[in-house]
């Protein structure tokens, strides 16, 4: 991978349109350098999973995602043998007189195996880049098996034989805190926390992706946003409910953010309805704030 | 080995002193990334923050020892120089010189006469900040304003100064983090608040937890779905049975919480859990008490109970327990959970264990739940060990953690 230097990422970052700052241009280059899993925290909606089709676009390759829940199992995450169809096969077989040597041959075969998300990054031909998400809702037992996958980037499957990465895919890992992961997890990993960006980086973000926005007014409302950040609501706005309120600011042709158009359009932003009752009180004095 | 190794070598060893935990693999992992990052300062601070800062509580702790460990003494000069008389910032390097320790510096920083009146605390509050973190001055004001009303729990120095950065939501997780360990005999009302504010989260893990364990089970329904598809891995044949445990399970919870001065915190947010999975039991009757009880409930997360107690009078579990008896018919039977949260200390009042005997000949079980560290049941007018004989379990919960464990195993 000698093509990987920093100026690769800090450039593919820009190609692909994704505004970030030093400490996350650097966390990927080294993910992609020292060939470690990236493991991101951070508060939702802050562009955590963001990172990662970013990477995908970046090296173009294919990116797989494994959405974590309680109660995942490996037969979901890794493989399962399509059983429907070995019955199916086996039947026809029987019909053709075949002995048991030749059926088991092809019946424990590829053909007949589910890949999972994990099996299918790890199996790819080429790199590519392996989303495992929420990681915090899966179950303990399946981090300490995700563990072993980590480390040697293989899977042995009884019938087939031991499956070995032949390009380590680039393992983005997120997780949103619900619950503390193990130590032997954080370990193997790079670490990366992504807060919410500050008012000069968000104002980047808002002109880039809504560039039909106002200048001045993309620049308000990223004040804006942040000091609703700071209020200590419930759920304080995100970055893509930010970027949903400034298109919404576009659709509704606001010329310049006062306190009516805010009230007005605040519902974009908050989604508890005793933040928003903490806010209005407090919308004039937020706009009002001298640039 | 090369200077550098030696250096971040060094550096590592500073952070464990300091409380961090770092393996040796992550110390080579900083090392290679050091390595391909090269040793700009922004770059190298975040290189060798990936690979050796795995939780972000201890991150103001390493911005601090990274700007003593690495700037050199000439930029110090520089950067005080380029800022004269700027009251409103004290710069991060220029109270610090490599290789000092925390202590030295700050008494190094007091003799200095510094150019303006700005109350000190915050720029003390500030000091791990670096420039480039800090998009503008109003915020800062407002973020270190912010710092001081919130406050840090008691005996966690190293998390000091991390409400000074610009960053939100890291400084909240920290804050969670820490208060979910803190004990609940350390508690005021200051860390009463950031409890109730870490509640929702664990609440939810709670009930996620407990809905669980209702959907898979060793015996029971059988589970029609999860059956055939385990039989399809025997050619169709039911060989792997699986169950569903039945639903609702038959649980009927009595709580009783002390309310009284010395656990009337963990009471309080015990009983806000279990409001909050309600739905996973058949019934919950909860209780507070002090020297009589009264039904509680609770409504926008404030406490009512009826009728309102004297939370200053003298606390008599015994006297407690004579009113549960006499109302047995109503609360008590064989499918009834009693949980009693206290701390068995009775103010020298018969503590009528017998009468707990019979309480729990009808219940199921009783199991109490402990906030006191162990060492000091039974001493001064505890009475726990009376108790201790006649409950089914006696489950420490002496902080938010050890709550939702006790909590669970009651389910």
């Amino acid at each position: 991978m000698e093509r990987i230097n920093q100026q690769f990422v800090s450039e593919g970052l820009r190609r692909a349109r994704y505004i970030t700052n030093e400490r996350i241009e650097t966390a990927i280059y080294l993910a992609l350098a020292l060939e470690k899993p990236l493991l991101i925290e951070g508060p939702a909606g802050s562009g955590k999973t963001e990172v990662a089709k970013v990477l995908a676009e970046m090296l173009q390759t294919e990116l797989i995602r494994l959405q974590c829940y309680e109660g995942l199992d490996e037969a979901r995450a890794l493989y399962e043998w399509n059983y429907q169809k070995q019955l199916l096969r086996l039947q026809a077989d029987e019909h053709r007189g075949l002995g048991w040597g030749e059926i088991s041959e092809h019946l424990f075969s590829r053909e007949y195996l589910l890949e999972r998300p994990l099996l299918k990054a790890i199996a790819a031909p080429r790199k590519v880049v392996l989303l495992i998400d929420e990681i915090d809702k899966a179950d303990e037992e399946f981090e300490a098996f995700l563990l072993e996958l980590l480390s040697d980037f293989q899977v042995s499957i009884p019938e087939l034989g031991t499956i070995r990465a032949v390009e380590r895919p680039v393992v983005v890992l997120t997780s949103n805190r619900t619950r503390e992961l193990s130590e032997a997890l954080r370990r193997r990993c790079l670490h990366l926390f992504i807060d919410f960006p500050g008012i000069e980086q968000e104002r980047r973000i808002i002109e880039l992706k809504v560039p039909d926005l106002d200048a001045r007014l993309a620049a308000e409302a990223a004040r804006f946003v942040n000091a609703l950040r700071k209020l200590g609501l419930k759920k304080p706005p995100s970055v893509a409910e930010s970027l949903d309120w400034a298109r919404a600011l576009v659709r509704l042709g606001v010329g310049e953010l006062n306190t009516d158009a805010v009230r007005a359009t605040l519902g974009v932003l908050l989604k508890h309805e005793d933040d928003r009752e903490k806010t209005q009180g407090k919308v004039p004095a937020l706009v009002g704030r001298p640039g | 080995m090369s200077t550098l190794g030696e250096q971040v070598l060094r550096f590592v060893q500073r952070l464990r002193a300091a409380g961090v935990r770092i393996s040796v693999s992550e110390t080579l992992d900083a090392m290679n990334a050091v390595a391909l990052a090269g040793i700009e300062m922004a770059r190298m601070r975040e290189a060798l923050s990936a690979t050796l800062i795995k939780d972000e509580a201890d991150r103001p702790l390493f911005e601090e020892l990274f700007i003593a460990f690495f700037r050199p003494p000439g930029e110090k000069r520089e950067i005080s120089r380029k800022r004269p008389g700027s009251g409103t910032s004290i710069s991060p390097s220029s109270a610090r010189s490599p290789g000092e320790s925390p202590q030295t510096s700050r008494s190094s920083e007091t003799p200095e006469p510094h150019p303006s009146a700005k109350p000190r605390k915050l720029g003390a509050e500030r000091k791990s900040a670096t420039p480039a973190q800090n998009p503008s001055a109003e915020f800062e004001r407002l973020d270190a304003r912010r710092g001081e009303a919130t406050g840090q729990p008691k005996g966690e120095p190293r998390e000091v100064g991390e409400q000074a950065s610009s960053e939100i939501e890291a400084g909240r997780i920290a804050r969670l983090h820490a208060i979910e360990r803190t004990p609940f005999a350390g508690y005021s009302d200051l860390e009463y608040e950031q409890a109730r504010e870490a509640l929702g989260p664990l609440a939810r893990r709670y009930r996620v937890r407990l809905g669980r364990r209702l959907r898979a089970a060793k015996a029971g329904r059988i589970d029609f779905r999860r059956t055939i598809r385990a039989s399809l891995q025997r050619g169709g044949a039911f060989c792997d049975l699986r169950f569903r445990a039945r639903r609702p399970r038959r649980v009927d919870l009595v709580v009783l919480a002390d309310v009284s001065g010395s656990v009337r915190y963990s009471s309080t947010l015990m009983l806000e859990i279990i409001a909050g999975a309600r739905a996973h039991f058949r019934r919950v009757r909860s209780f507070v008490y002090v020297d009589r009880l009264a039904e509680a409930d609770f409504e926008n997360g404030h406490l009512l109970m009826t009728p309102v107690l004297d939370l200053y009078a003298r606390s008599d579990f015994g006297r407690v327990l004579g009113e549960l008896w006499e109302r047995r018919g109503e609360l008590l039977n064989r499918a009834t959970v009693l949980v009693i949260m206290g701390d068995g200390r009775n103010n020298r009042r018969p503590a009528r264990a017998d009468l707990l005997r019979e309480t729990a000949r009808l219940c199921r079980a009783v199991v109490w739940l402990i906030p006191e560290e162990p060492g000091r049941w039974g001493t001064g007018d505890s009475a726990i060990f009376q108790y201790a004989r006649e409950v089914s379990a006696m489950l420490r919960s002496g902080n938010l953690r050890e709550l939702e464990k006790a909590l669970l195993e009651v389910a």
